[in-house]
């Protein structure tokens, strides 16, 4: 089981909204500024490009805001990031058809079931794959890493471990089980591992 | 009761490798906190529109409300103004005008009402009467 202490890193991001419904604006304003640079690096790793993840974040609060303001702020985080996460599977699904029909097909995919957990299991001995890195480059590797992961594992590991909500919420906004999360997450520390053990 | 021993779990890591990944998972966290950080003025100007357009887009039915509500009354009070206008002034019925004149000019008239009766009678002793003359 991985320990819980790193995982928290995200929770004191969120904001200290009342726990009763609310629509003022200041509040509403508060949780967005607060959730829209993480929102833009999220989809912008989902996108590839910035144009394309602003428009994404741009969709994704306005559906928030829509359909989900007049609840109660304390459980916005994750209803707000479910609708990202839902933006950005449709804008997924999109490119998946248009490169259908292009003839182009997405190698890396989504096909979590093939990968081999023994295989990428973790080394017990090694301090981890950014020790060695100066800042600038292990931005650079971990960008790349995080762009080859399938988008369910990617989403896990953003969700849970940047983010910080905890598995249930990653599982309401990923809309999955806890237990897929786990294995989304396990994955994709296991795939981070070995990509960016090639930048060492 | 020996129950068969559950072979290990690869997903479960050590306390060794729990610490290990710790460490470097905080360094992704931080990374990636610091790209978020460092955006360029364009992109926070064009997050800061976006959010103004979808709080924006929470006030918007309470104005379209107004709007809606607005000339919904207009055109209420439009349609009542015109059906008391349509009231005070009946519109003038002129077939039974016309038919009530010429039943006034019958009475009224020289002629006696036996007259208008055998119209026909009289229009055929005429053009006897004519025929004769001539």
């Amino acid at each position: 089981m991985l320990a819980g202490s790193i995982f928290m890193s995200g929770l004191d991001r969120m904001p200290d909204a009342p726990a009763t419904p609310t629509d003022e604006s200041p509040v509403l304003e508060r949780f967005l500024r607060e959730s829209e640079r993480r929102a833009l690096r999220m989809a912008e790793l989902a996108a590839g490009n910035r144009e394309e993840a602003l428009d994404l974040v741009q969709d994704a609060m306005l559906g928030f805001v829509r359909h989900y303001a007049a609840r109660p702020a304390d459980e916005w985080p994750p209803l707000f990031w479910r609708v990202l996460d839902s933006r950005i599977n449709d804008w997924h699904r999109r490119q998946r058809v248009r490169g259908r029909w292009l003839g182009w097909f997405d190698r890396a995919g989504d096909d979590d079931e093939h990968d081999d957990p023994i295989a990428a299991a973790p080394d017990p001995c090694e301090p981890g794959p950014l020790a060695r890195l100066a800042d600038s480059e292990a931005g650079i590797a971990l960008e790349a890493a995080l762009r080859a992961l399938p988008l369910r594992q990617r989403q896990a590991f953003l969700l849970r471990l940047w983010e910080g909500l905890d598995v249930a919420d990653t599982a309401a906004a990923m809309r999955c089980s806890e237990g897929s999360v786990k294995t989304h997450l396990w994955r994709a520390l296991a795939n981070l591992r070995n990509t960016l053990e090639k930048y060492r | 009761m020996n129950t068969p021993r559950k072979p290990l779990d690869p997903r479960v890591p050590t306390a060794a490798e729990s610490g290990a990944q710790e460490a470097w998972v905080e360094r992704a966290v931080a990374l990636l906190d610091e790209s978020a950080r460092d955006l360029d003025a364009a992109t926070l100007s064009r997050l800061n529109r976006a959010r103004q357009t979808a709080l924006a887009s929470r006030r918007r039915p309470r104005q379209r409300w107004l709007i809606g509500g607005g000339f919904a009354a207009a055109a209420l009070a439009l349609v009542v103004a015109i059906g008391i206008n349509q009231r005070a002034v009946p519109p003038p019925a002129l077939s039974a005008d016309v038919a009530a004149q010429e039943d006034l000019d019958a009475l009224v008239g020289d002629d006696s009402p036996d007259l208008y009766e055998n119209l026909d009678f009289y229009a055929w002793l005429d053009a006897q009467q004519q025929d004769g003359n001539g």
